[in-house]
């Protein structure tokens, strides 16, 4: 199928692969070593080598342990809610019923949204004095709800203006999956006496394997590196309840101009976020594929 | 997407449709408020929220003020950069794309392996987690504020490359062969055989890097911030970071577009942009 042709291949890929390195592999390489710099230029114009100051300036910082606490909820509720939700909703529009094409556009608009555009029209649908949400709370005659304003109510809105967006997102990569099963395996389930939820659990669940592998570990990687809801909606706030640990890492860099301990933040994010992924990958693999 | 097979109602397909009415009205809800306050006046936007009137759902005296507000502050330019930035951020991106795919999928050379495994690797790579030290090169090479740091890193795109390489694999070698012996260039061959064969994936590539662009926000807002450069999300952004509620009229606005360019592409390229969603993930 593929031919030896000298140069040719190499002159096609050039830029392809130029840019990839430069772009997606130095950073990170970047990334590592200004995690081992100082701040301050010293005198000869140069930053200096610090070797782990920046870590364990970073490791005593409560703040950071706090972030780290945080997100670690944050995604311990978000991603298996996505996960479930996004599931439920694409076997939802995978039914044959009347009207079913009007209905699976519809529901599937949020994706084309960008997360910031999103998370400023439900901060201002969820604006405690102003916002539609609590004008319609007030009209069923429920308490009107602080939101993002309060400690305890902030994560959970978050994850609900995160997932208004990923559910429909990741529910795309479940229909896909939903569409490759051959109908006439449920069928046979069926004349086997099976019911729908046997059906469910026996084969559309196995079959589905690969695609929730996928699924679940893209959204582990989407919502540890959420950044956009609590740089625009609540500064990490209230009282650091939303402080996620990209918004953290970003702060550090570029509020108060520790880029050292910024880069060591995100070096220690990137380590933990792939034995995550790799736990998840393993665990989850398909048995014989 | 068929349609076709829908059977008669059944009592048991109420739920069906209580749950699709009920999805249906979370996801069209404040989209449909946001587009109404937008074109409410700046005094009486939030009058029907609380206590709650239906009123607030469409605008009773429909006015531009808040759009009117926007553009005098620089919004008409930000549409325009990002307009131009997303444009030739496609155009280079099915450069690369598909010279690059067309190499992995037509040609034998050394090291196809490992260079294959580099653009895959740099698939699973979070973008985020690149930005800050990406920032400082950008810092370095005196790009800050510049066409070129908002485009030429978006070049680095990996999906757009896996999907040519994908397409082409599947191109009969005959066409290329008969080509080939007529003393055509690899060059004239791509762009006399090749391309033309390939317009969806070309399309389902333009979709996806266009609506990146769209919808990028953190890179812009650190490498650009200049309102010479600025790029639509940011311009969003920082409208609503401002916050006051005199200005909410303009968020609303603001809001508004940078929804619906969006929803205006993908709705008729709706199959394409599912299709570059898909074939970057589950196939890969």
């Amino acid at each position: 199928m593929t031919r030896r042709e000298g140069a040719t291949p190499y002159l096609f890929l050039l830029p392809a692969i130029l840019l990839i390195l430069v772009w997606r592999y130095i950073p990170i390489i970047a990334g590592l070593r200004e995690s081992f710099y100082s701040n301050a230029f010293s005198f000869t114009g140069a930053k200096e080598f610090v070797g782990w100051e920046n870590y364990t300036y970073l490791f005593d910082d409560p703040t950071y342990w706090e972030s780290v606490r945080v997100t670690l909820k944050f995604n311990l509720i978000v991603n298996p809610v996505q996960v479930i939700l996004s599931l439920a909703l694409a076997l939802l529009i995978n039914q044959k019923v009347k009207g079913i094409g009007f209905f699976r556009t519809l529901l599937l608009l949020p994706i084309a949204i960008s997360i910031n555009v999103a998370a400023l029209a439900w901060g201002l649908a969820l604006d405690p004095t102003y916002g539609l949400v609590n004008g319609i709370l007030d009209l069923l005659h429920i308490p009107t709800q602080p939101f993002l304003l309060n400690a305890q109510q902030a994560l959970p809105v978050l994850i609900g203006i995160v997932s208004w967006i990923g559910v429909p997102y990741w529910a795309l990569f479940f229909l896909a999956g939903l569409q490759n099963i051959p109908r006439e395996i449920h069928e046979a389930a069926r004349i086997d006496g099976a019911n729908r939820w046997q059906g469910f659990m026996q084969i559309t669940l196995p079959l589905l394997n690969r695609t929730t592998t996928f699924v679940l570990v893209a959204t582990t990687v989407a919502n540890f590196t959420m950044f956009a809801p609590p740089y625009l909606l609540t500064n990490g706030g209230p009282s650091g309840a939303t402080n996620l640990i990209m918004f953290d890492a970003w702060k550090r860099g570029f509020t108060y101009g520790d880029l050292g301990g910024s880069a060591a933040s995100i070096t220690v994010f990137l380590g933990f976020l792939i034995i995550i992924v790799a736990a998840e990958f393993m665990i989850f693999r398909p048995k014989h594929d | 997407m068929d349609h076709t097979e829908s059977q008669r109602f059944r009592p048991s397909q109420l739920w069906t449709y209580l749950a699709l009415v009920i999805l249906a009205i979370i996801v069209l809800l404040p989209l449909e408020w946001i587009i109404a306050s937008s074109f409410t006046n700046r005094e009486t936007v939030f009058k029907n929220v609380l206590p709650f009137s239906l009123k607030a759902l469409y605008p009773e005296n429909p006015t531009l003020q808040g759009y009117r507000a926007i553009f005098n502050d620089g919004y008409g330019r930000a549409i325009v950069n990002t307009l131009g930035v997303a444009i030739t951020t496609v155009l280079g991106c099915l450069f690369v794309g598909t010279t690059a795919g067309f190499a992995f999928a037509r040609f034998d050379f050394r090291f196809k392996g490992l260079l294959w495994s580099l653009v895959l690797l740099s698939l699973m790579v979070p973008y985020e987690a690149t930005v800050i030290p990406a920032y400082t090169m950008i810092n370095n090479l005196g790009w800050t504020n510049s066409w070129q740091a908002l485009i030429v890193p978006a070049l680095a795109n990996g999906t757009v490359i896996f999907l040519f390489r994908q397409f082409f694999a599947e191109i009969p070698q005959d066409f290329l062969d008969a080509a080939r012996i007529d003393g055509a260039t690899w060059f004239r061959v791509m762009t006399s055989i090749v391309l033309p064969l390939s317009l969806p994936v070309i399309v389902t590539s333009a979709v996806l890097v266009f609506l990146a662009q769209w919808n990028s926000f953190f890179w812009p807002m650190l490498v650009a911030p200049d309102p010479n450069y600025r790029m639509v999300q940011v311009a969003v952004s920082i409208i609503g970071v401002r916050q006051q509620l005199t200005f909410w009229d303009m968020l609303f606005a603001a809001s508004t577009i940078a929804a619906i360019v969006p929803l205006l592409l993908v709705l008729p390229l709706q199959r394409f942009y599912i299709s570059s969603i898909m074939g970057s993930g589950v196939k890969g």
